[in-house]
């Protein structure tokens, strides 16, 4: 009762008191006109790229109408086929699956020794995690990244960018601690006692009681993955076959006729923000609670 | 005493994929940046030790200093929308009303796409020739010649709004979250004591939301002083560097794109231009960290 | 709620299962290919003796010829008796970026596209070999007299041969011009700015205006339009003063005060500023453009990318007052294709780069309109080509090659950018020009110092007889 007053504010302050009835009403109408106005700007541009990628090439390129006039799902076999959409989606999908799975290995690991245990240099490991996520020197580092995976002999696959992805698993590693904390160390020690070792324990006791927060933190990994941009650009510049969907996508811009295939263009938007989409209205609980949690705790 | 070796080799073995990962990946390219700053390195041949000198043409370096004004008024336009709008989003969504459900996944859906994509695709409809914006706006009879808007005088507004696009979902869901966390017997009893809805609002909701909003800002203007992959897509920091953020200055130096002004790969010079970048959001960081400590004590 | 995250666990398994059935596959790939690197550099002399095709990597940023270059690099394949494979990768906008991170990580390519623009740079960094002791007599007779020093030969060694230049002219819709009452092309500045507000009055309420290019990328934009009008008006087109060997952009402030009044006479298409060559090439196509200057590549480019309906033509650039006082540069003449210095087969390289210099392809590369040949003997053979609105673009009296001019990296913003900034937002012209001369002037005698750029200059230098006699 009291948060429905509370939310008139933006409306119908002041009036409220003199008429309540009405002025309840106009609150109400300009809040859900504030609202749903937000709602299609967030959509606009999302269902520009889905009617864009029903157009034809030439309609596209005119402007025109809003909607196509007939539409044209041939464009997302072209993409898939011509534009090389297959390839991208497949190094799209290696790069985030693997990228994911090591980060919450790596992470997972880490924070399960850094919740349970002391030892010397806790506190310096730590640190240095956390200021790994505040310090921001931008794109110098993709240098001297670059030139290891060369010492490596990484730099022909794909194994560099996602090595590099799994390195910055400082924010899976602190999201981790917190879902470690919600498991009780009572367990650990059971199963300690039952004559189960460290290694063991970890893999075949915790880590199953840790699947929410795998889950969830491994969302945001792949999240992060899948949507990156700079680092595939610059790893896979000489060797195209390397590329992802983002990469592919925005280097299609440049293509030999990229000027008449802006709808080859949107569809291949459409195909690159289908998965994320789809793991969004399957997991939309988790990704909010976790966004929301990371500032409570 | 074995069980103690034992203990710290289960440590080791546990962290150490970690502490390697950490050390090649993340520390390793800081050291290097730390040296090179200090070359004149162009990439090839071998790098040469000239002192300050980066440095010195980085004081003078008009290009680097008009990005970092460029990416005041970037961070600064996409602050002043975003916090306001995703704070009111967050304070109508947190009454349980119709739907909410529903909008809130509307509203957080941007922070699940790819910045570069969605770039890609905010690049064509901003067009000033055919793009859809345009079309609509003059449907709407809203305007009646179309908008230049990635010309040199909206092209800051339109990469602020795409950036603003892609960040209200985000922090209208942490405010939301801080809402949540307001005990709810204080709006009973001040309810009870006849405060209204304004009172409530500036004497309950904004001092108890406080230390989630500090943290929410904290990340937020984090957050907008990094952001150039959008910008690198739109308008590649142009028309004339009107959109030339101050990480997007920096890679060009080191990835020279066909346009704008860096014409040649500058690695010691780029490394001087990292180090100073990163100086420069720490210390507004910082400032910004010490300053809301002071309102803290104050309020 | 255990049981949903079980479910989406198993769904992330699942998929990571599928990808990494197939990421095996990536990742073979990517392991085959790192050990056909080392197996190129460790047994390369062995590899003809086993059998084992030699790899051949060539990079290039053409994209107009890519169809009719990879016929000739299957047949290549196909029929050379030396079990030499080549593989072609056409790059993009990224391509001198990608040229660098290859050869600082041992990818480098075997066989290079070579350009006016980019060769200097890359002979700098020792990406590329001499190819001098390949160069037989009947070569050195054929490409002879287009051996020109900075462009192709570097320090007395030669790193690329010559195939053919790109002309320049201005590119006009006839249509539009006709509706506009104007009859013919401008020949002076001032015509061009008065065509371009009269075409702009007539079709604004469609969307039509009289002047585009694609500024998105200045440098880009003036290169193919400011370096045209400057050279046919007795001028070198990237502000390089010939005769005292120091740059000196007061011609060039000249021509840029044009283009601002058009600009500020708002006969420039909205958002030219964001544009990129191929959506201008789009906007022309579909009429809504007036004129711009261009390269003869682009009779190939309304032939096969953006067929089109309008009658458009190609027309010698203006000139700052009407009189032709020089010749317009033909540019991207001299170079081609080059040899890496880190290709393990340079042997097998050479050979590949013979048999795309031979008569044939030079001739049919001509003919096809990809490029306007300048070497004499192809010239004598070749027919011309046979493209719609080639006829504007082929070299006549007013064309020739001009001397490099020095390639320096200045400091603050180029030419380019300090130019566009005036047309779009005005300031002290006087101020911008002497700014530039300075920081040139000054990035050229570092260069000099460096020993990275010679500069002799020649006080008897002609406009109209640019290579002299």
């Amino acid at each position: 009762m009291n948060k429905q007053l509370l939310i008139q504010q933006p409306g119908g302050r002041g009036k409220s008191t003199a008429r309540p009835f009405s002025g309840r009403t106009v609150g109400r109408a300009v809040m859900w006109l504030f609202l749903l106005i937000t709602a299609i700007l967030t959509l606009f541009p999302l269902l520009m790229t889905l009617s864009g990628s029903l157009k034809t090439g030439a309609e596209m390129m005119t402007g025109g109408s809003l909607l196509p006039a007939k539409p044209q799902f041939v464009n997302y076999v072209e993409a898939w086929k011509q534009a090389n959409f297959a390839r991208y989606t497949w190094n799209s999908a290696f790069v985030s699956v693997m990228a994911t799975a090591g980060t919450l290995l790596v992470a997972a690991m880490a924070a399960y020794v850094v919740d349970r245990r002391h030892f010397p240099g806790k506190s310096l490991y730590v640190t240095t995690q956390a200021s790994m996520m505040f310090i921001s020197v931008g794109a110098i580092v993709l240098r001297p990244q670059f030139d290891l995976m060369v010492a490596l002999n990484l730099n022909t696959t794909l194994w560099g960018v996602i090595l590099i992805l799994i390195s910055a698993h400082s924010s899976t590693f602190f999201m981790l601690i917190g879902f470690f904390k919600a498991i009780p160390r009572e367990l650990d020690e059971a199963a300690m006692v039952d004559g189960s070792g460290f290694i063991r324990t970890f893999f075949r006791v915790i880590l199953p009681l840790l699947t929410p927060g795998l889950g969830v933190a491994g969302l945001f990994a792949f999240r992060h993955a899948w949507n990156e941009y700079i680092l595939p650009l610059v790893f896979t510049m000489t060797n195209p076959q390397l590329q992802t969907l983002t990469v592919g996508l925005a280097n299609l811009r440049y293509g030999s006729s990229a000027a008449m295939q802006i709808h080859l263009m949107m569809a291949g938007a459409c195909l690159s923000i289908l998965p994320m989409l789809l793991a969004y209205i399957v997991a939309n609980k988790s990704f909010i609670q976790v966004t929301a949690g990371s500032v409570k705790g | 005493m074995h069980f103690k070796w034992k203990r710290l080799g289960e440590n080791a073995l546990f962290l150490s994929p970690s502490i390697i990962l950490t050390a090649a990946l993340g520390i390793y390219p800081l050291l290097w940046m730390l040296r090179y700053m200090f070359y004149d390195y162009a990439g090839y041949g071998d790098p040469l030790f000239v002192g300050l000198d980066n440095f010195r043409l980085l004081m003078r370096d008009g290009l680097f200093w008009e990005s970092v004004g460029n990416t005041f008024i970037y961070a600064g336009g996409k602050l002043l929308l975003t916090l306001p709008l995703s704070l009111l989003l967050a304070v109508i969504l947190n009454s349980k009303l119709r739907g909410g459900n529903l909008l809130r996944g509307i509203y957080f859906m941007p922070t699940i796409i790819s910045t570069a994509v969605i770039s890609v695709v905010f690049y064509n409809i901003f067009n000033s020739y055919n793009g859809m914006v345009n079309t609509v706006l003059m449907k709407l009879h809203l305007i009646s010649q179309p908008i230049d808007w990635l010309g040199p005088k909206y092209a800051m507004l339109t990469v602020i709004i795409v950036a603003v696009w892609g960040a209200v979902g985000n922090y209208m869901l942490l405010f939301l979250a801080g809402l949540q966390s307001i005990p709810q017997d204080l709006y009973e009893s001040a309810a009870i004591d006849g405060a209204n809805a304004a009172r409530r609002f500036w004497s309950i909701t904004l001092p108890m939301l406080a230390p989630v909003a500090q943290m929410v800002i904290m990340l937020a203007i984090i957050a907008s002083l990094k952001g150039y992959e959008s910008i690198m897509l739109i308008t590649e920091g142009g028309p004339i560097g009107k959109t030339e953020v101050m990480y997007l200055y920096l890679y060009k130096l080191l990835f020279p794109v066909s346009t704008g002004s860096p014409v040649e790969q500058q690695l010691g010079y780029g490394s001087a231009v990292g180090f100073a970048t990163a100086v420069i959001v720490g210390a507004i960081t910082g400032l910004y960290f010490l300053l809301s400590r002071k309102m803290n004590k104050l309020y | 709620m255990r049981k949903k995250w079980s479910s989406l666990v198993l769904c992330l398994l699942l998929i990571a299962a599928i990808a990494a059935g197939c990421s095996g596959n990536g990742n073979n790939n990517g392991n085959g290919a790192a050990a056909n690197g080392n197996s190129e550099g460790s047994t390369a002399t062995s590899s003809t003796e086993t059998g084992t095709p030699v790899q051949l990597k060539y990079w290039t940023d053409d994209r107009h010829d890519q169809e009719y270059i990879k016929e000739l690099i299957n047949k290549f394949n196909e029929t050379n008796e030396d079990n030499i494979q080549v593989e072609l990768t056409v790059m993009s906008e990224n391509y001198t970026q990608s040229v660098d991170i290859a050869f600082s990580s041992n990818q480098a390519p075997d066989v290079l596209r070579l350009k006016s623009a980019n060769t200097a740079g890359f002979v700098k960094k020792g990406y590329l070999a001499p190819i001098d002791e390949y160069l037989t007599d009947d070569l050195k007779a054929k490409f002879g007299n287009l051996l020109i020093d900075d462009v192709n030969r570097f320090e007395g060694k030669v790193y690329s041969l010559a195939n053919t230049g790109l002309t320049l002219r201005l590119v006009y819709n006839k249509d539009l011009f006709a509706k506009a009452g104007i009859e013919n092309p401008p020949v002076s500045l001032q015509e061009m700015v008065d065509a371009a507000k009269q075409i702009t009055e007539v079709g604004k309420a469609e969307g039509i205006y009289g002047f585009a290019l694609n500024f998105k990328n200045p440098k880009q934009a003036f290169d193919r339009s400011i370096r045209e009008i400057l050279s046919l008006s007795g001028y070198q087109g990237l502000g390089f003063d010939l005769k005292t060997g120091q740059f000196d952009f007061a011609p060039y402030s000249q021509v840029v005060e044009y283009f601002k009044q058009m600009y500020n006479d708002g006969s420039i298409l909205p958002g030219a500023e964001a544009l990129d060559i191929d959506p201008l090439r789009a906007q022309f196509a579909a009429g809504k453009i007036g004129m711009y200057l261009s390269f003869s590549t682009e009779p190939g480019v309304y032939q096969d990318q953006f067929p089109t309906e309008i009658n458009w033509g190609g027309a010698l650039a203006p000139t700052l007052d009407g009189q032709i006082k020089g010749t317009s540069e033909i540019v991207s003449a001299g170079t081609w294709l080059g040899i890496s210095a880190q290709s393990a087969n340079k042997e097998a390289a050479w050979k590949f780069m013979q048999y795309m210099y031979g008569d044939e392809v030079l001739k049919t590369y001509h003919e096809k309109g990809f490029g306007i040949a300048i070497v004499p003997s192809i010239v004598e053979q070749a027919k011309d080509p046979e493209i719609g609105g080639m006829e504007g673009f082929l070299v006549g009296e007013h064309d020739s090659l001009w001397p490099a001019s020095p390639n320096v990296t200045p400091e603050g913003s180029t030419y380019a950018d300090a130019f566009f900034k005036y047309i779009l937002e005005g300031g002290d012209v006087k101020a911008i020009t002497d700014d530039l001369n300075t920081r040139y002037n000054a990035a050229l005698s570092k260069a000099v110092e460096k020993g990275e750029v010679t500069v002799t200059p020649n006080p008897a230098f002609d406009p109209a007889k640019p290579q002299g006699e």
